[in-house]
This record gives C-alpha cells, structure tokens and sequence, in this order.
C-alpha cells in the first residue's frame, strides 16, 4: 500500500496541475492528513490550480472530507474525478451539517442561569423535605410492624461505616490532638498558664472538634460511598427492581443507611474525642510536663459533663444529616457518568457545608449551656 | 503451514496456538482461527465456550496465556505504542452493550476517535460525523442526543457508526443484535451487510442468535471443546463429525429452509 501523495506539474501558462497519487484513505497508516493539508495550502486557494484524482488507488470518505474541505466546498471542472469518487463527492456534499451552528451568546445569559439555580435550589429543597417525609412515614411504619425492620441491611451500614472507620478516625483525631496540644503549651507557657490546657483543650475537643471531625470524616468516607452505590443501583435500574417486588426503597435502602449511621455517630465521636484528648494529654505532657493521671483526673471538674451531652447530641444530628444528603443526590443521580461524579462531589460539599451551619447555629442556642 | 502465500496476505487477524488458563481453568487449548479479508465470520459455540474471551484477544483487550494473536500480521503485544495505536484504529468493535461514553452526546460520541488522530478540523469532522449518522441510517438530530436518551435499537447504531468513524478494515461485533426485537435485529443485520459491501469490510462477530447467524455469516467457526471445531461455509456444517456441530447444524439447516 502506497501513502498519499501528490506530484505537481505546470503547464506552458505556469498554471499548476496536482496530481495525486496513492492511497488516501485512513487505512494507510502512514498518511497525516493535517501535513497534506498543509502542503496542499496554497494551491486551495489558487484558483488557477487544476486537480487530477484519476491515479489515486483508495479515496475514503476521510480523505474526501478534507480535499473538499479544501477546494471549499464544491466541485468544478478544475478537479478530475472517476466516477465513483465523483459519488463520494456528492454524498459529501448533500450531507446536512448545520447541527454544528451553535447559538450566538445571550446578554440575559447570567441572569437565565442565576434563575435556573435558584429554581434547582428549590428542586432540591422539595425533594429533600420529600424525602425526609417518606422517611418519617417509613419509621413510623416499621414501628407498627416491627418485624419489617432491615436489620441485616441495619448492622451492616454499622460495620461499614462504624467499625471499619475507627483505625482512620482515631489516627486522625490523635495526631490533630497533638498538633492543637503543642501550639498551646507554647502560647499557655509565655503566660504561666500551664493548667489552662486541661480546660481549654477538653472544651474544645469535646464539644466542637470531636463532633466536627467525626461529621467530616463520615461525609468524605461513608457519605460519598452511599451516594455513589445508590447512584450506582439507580443506573443498573437495581432500584427499579426493588419497588416492582414490592419493596419500599427508602425502607430498603435509604432507612438501613440513616438509622445505622445516625445511631454509630455518637459512639464515633466518643472514639474521635478520646483520642484526640490522649494527643492532647501527650503533648501537655512532653511540652508542660503534665502528667496524664493529673490531665485526666482534671479534665471532668473543669469540663462539666454537660458538654458530653451536648456532642453526642451533634454526633446524633450530624450523622443524620450526612446520610440523608448522601442518600438526597445519590435518588437524583441520572444514568450517566458525570452526572454520578458529580452528584457525589455535591454530596460531600453540601454534607460538609451543611453540618458547619448547623453547628453554627447550634454554638449560638446553645451559649448558656455547660461554659 | 499449508496455506498458499497469496492467501496469507489476505489474512486480517488469526489466533495462532492460543491456550487461555484462568487459574485452573482452561479455556482455549491450542486454539487456531484466521479470518481472510472480506469475510463475514461468525464465531459460535455454546455459553462459557469462551467466544467473547477469544474476542477480546483479537482486539488486544486482553493477553492470552500463551500463543499469539495477530491482527493485519502483526502481534499486539510486541509493536510500539504508536504503531499499536494505529494498527487498533484499523479495527472497530461494537460493543454488547453499546460502551457509549454517558457523558457525551451521540455527535462527539463518533467525533471522539477523529479528533483523537488530531488530523482533522472540526469543519471536517462533522462532515465526517454526519456521514457516519447517514451511514447507519440516523438523522443529524440525533447527534444532540445523550446516550440514555436513545433506545437499544440506536445504542447499537451509534456504536456501529462510532466503529465506523476511523474507516476500518476489520469490524468486531460482541453480539450485534442481543437486546433488540426480531424486526429491529433483522435490520440491523441487513444494514451490516450492506455496510461490509459499501465500505469492503471484513466482519468478525460472536452471536447466539441463530437467525442472525443465518442471515449474516459467510463462515462460521465453531467453538467447541476449548478448540476451533470447524470453520467453513454454514452449508458445509453438515460435514462435520462434532456431537455440538451436529446439534446445531440441525438447528440451523431448519432455519435456512424457512428462510428460503
């Protein structure tokens, strides 16, 4: 198989004459099309250039597409052509290719996008409340009729994203206790305030860091895999399969994943606080020279106990709020993939955002409590 | 080797002593198959005969155990990464369940492999493009689809048109017409042949469909026992002493004669 190539001649006015030679087609796989073009240039333009296609041994539609592309569009009695390639000619030629003309750019563009997001905010909004709903209506079923309880499904949403979470939560919840631990010892240190630590990183372990972490941790890990697998099962129509056996899918599918996490939450903040307490403790203790038995013989007559309540009640909330926003975009996943990668970034950002603004709110209800 | 040398240049892909080993599990023994330029081949063999592992050998997907595989006389596996590239553009496959991209639309679906060979403008690729919707009888409105919007009869035609795009030589079909209705997948089988007489090409497909069979392969090449049992003309079949041939053989030869 021989490579397109042409072969320029000119005749006694100086006019020249292409021939072209060769296979031009994709199937030799020498051929750049982008080069011939190229070298080809200048002789498009030339009106007084005269083309000879009889030689060439395959001409594909390929091929044709860029010569024609070239000779802009048309054919005239300049261009030489058997007549099967005459026939690829005009098929090129009749094909409809205004699908490409894009429209011209809206001035009300960012106003028309600025409406459609405030009217997808409020999609969203209503869904969510929608599924909250469907969610109450389920409890109070399956309160009826205890025996419908998901108990398998139950268990397992502890293990996945309970028990497998505690190597991750408690290595992270340690090394930011020490961290927090050692750039107070120095600044506590320059006032004589040693003891202080004991107060200041009890309080803000326990009642903001704990829940917090814990409620970041769970987002990024478990709330982006519920997400992703129910986006999963609504592309493979696994969902679809459920509701025709009869089977309620947020009994199925969103309860296991809300009752489980919300009810692992707590205990996960627990687990995260205590360790970042003992990172704490070493720290005040390598730094300050406190002693461990003294930082947590401390720790409860200047922390009131109170305050644990008050972060196993965020833990509760948080873990809520995670898996119902997970279990919210991973229903709205549509059977492509941007739209799950998407929806699971989404998922993770709004769980994030949102338990920020609650505990926000909830410093500020709970400002008389326990300080 | 017995076969004349002006055969052996015509030959686009062949499996030469292939054996497959999933752990314990063999799956191709010593497997021999050629398929010759402009043939309709169909590969057939019983479920778990090992039809769709054999195809993704051809297409370079995955490696077989030990033997090699040669597409347009050359192995896969021991050519550079550029000349691998190439050598894959001249084949097309379609895919069972289409593998369109979900998240482009059916325009830059088939314009995906033609901007990849970074030769054309985009005047010219959609040119190129709505010839290809043209080819696999599609309207140009079609191209503004996203792939969950088109049916299962359209998956298929938008794959064959996104095989199609790069002009192949070879075009390797995962059964081309499971999932569509007798009418639909009678069509399909019409416009494939139709495609392999306008365009010169030579079709490769796996299939369990014995009417598409009967309709569409010049060959068939049957897998059975680990091995290529018989690979001839459907009409030939009959000559084959194979219990799994015989069997199907009948089956077939019932459909052929309804068909006439």
């Amino acid at each position: 198989m021989a490579a397109a190539s042409f072969h320029i001649e000119l005749d006694q006015q100086g006019r020249p004459h292409i021939r072209l030679h060769g296979q031009w087609s994709l199937r030799s796989l020498e051929n750049d099309f982008a080069a011939l073009k190229t070298s080809l240039a200048p002789y498009f333009s030339d009106p007084f250039t005269s083309w000879d296609l009889q030689q060439v041994e395959q001409l594909d539609t390929a091929a044709a597409a860029v010569l024609w592309a070239g000779w802009g569009a048309k054919i005239d009695n300049r261009i030489n052509l058997t007549d099967e390639q005459r026939k690829v000619f005009d098929m090129l030629g009749r094909l409809d290719t205004s699908i490409r003309v894009r429209k011209q750019p809206d001035l009300m563009g960012p106003l028309a996008s600025l409406g459609k997001t405030t009217f997808e905010f409020i999609a969203h909004l209503r869904d969510f409340m929608q599924l909250l709903g469907l969610l109450f209506m389920e409890i109070f079923y399956v309160l009826r009729r205890p025996r419908e309880f998901p108990l398998r499904e139950f268990s397992a949403n502890i293990y996945k994203s309970g028990v497998t979470a505690l190597p991750i939560s408690a290595l992270l919840g340690f090394m930011i206790g020490i961290a927090l631990g050692y750039l107070m010892s120095k600044q506590l240190r320059a006032f004589g305030a040693d003891i202080f630590i004991v107060n200041i990183l009890g309080l803000g372990i326990i009642r903001e860091l704990g829940p917090m972490l814990m409620a970041v941790l769970v987002a990024g890990r478990s709330g982006s895999a519920m997400t992703a697998q129910i986006g999963v099962m609504r592309v493979t129509e696994e969902i679809d399969a459920l509701t025709t056996m009869g089977i309620s899918r947020i009994l199925r599918v969103v309860l296991p994943k809300v009752l489980g996490l919300t009810f692992v939450a707590p205990l996960l903040v627990l687990w995260t606080s205590a360790w970042s307490l003992l990172g704490g403790a070493m720290s005040a203790n390598i730094e300050l020279g406190i002693s461990f038995r003294f930082f947590f013989e401390y720790l409860p007559t200047v922390v009131q106990p109170v305050n644990l309540t008050l972060s196993l009640i965020k833990g509760l909330l948080f873990g809520f709020v995670v898996t119902l926003i997970a279990c919210h975009f991973g229903l709205r996943v549509k059977p492509n993939t941007e739209s799950l990668s998407m929806s699971t970034t989404s998922s993770v950002v709004t769980a994030i955002t949102a338990v920020i603004l609650i505990d926000a709110q909830f410093a500020i209800l709970t400002r008389g409590i326990g300080i | 080797m017995s076969t004349p040398a002006s055969d052996r240049d015509n030959i686009v892909c062949e499996a030469r002593q292939v054996w497959t080993v999933f752990d314990d599990n063999v799956v191709h023994q010593n497997l021999n198959l050629q398929v010759h330029s402009g043939q309709i081949v169909a590969l057939v063999g019983g479920s778990g005969s090992g039809k769709t592992t054999l195809l993704r050998h051809i297409v370079g997907l995955t490696v077989p155990t030990r033997g090699e595989i040669f597409l347009f006389g050359e192995n896969l596996h021991e050519v550079d990464r550029l000349k691998q590239q190439r050598l894959m553009n001249r084949l097309g496959m379609l895919f069972q369940q289409g593998a369109l991209f979900s998240a482009l639309s059916v325009y830059d679906n088939i314009a995906f492999p033609l901007r990849e060979l970074k030769q054309f403008d985009e005047e010219t690729i959609c040119r190129l493009v709505m010839h290809k919707l043209s080819l696999v009888e599609l309207e140009p409105k079609h191209g503004l689809l996203l792939p969950a919007q088109l049916s299962g009869g359209m998956i298929k035609r938008v794959g064959l048109a996104r095989a199609l795009a790069l002009e192949p030589e070879l075009l390797v079909l995962d059964e081309p017409t499971a999932g569509l209705d007798p009418d639909r997948s009678k069509k399909f089988v019409e416009l494939i042949k139709q495609l392999k007489h306008t365009l010169g090409l030579t079709v490769l497909f796996v299939t369990h469909d014995l009417d598409t069979l009967a309709q569409m392969a010049d060959r068939v090449a049957v897998l059975a026992d680990k091995q290529i049992v018989a690979d001839c003309a459907l009409s030939e079949l009959g000559a084959v002493d194979h219990p799994f041939v015989n069997n199907f053989f009948h089956d077939i030869s019932t459909r052929m004669e309804r068909a006439q």
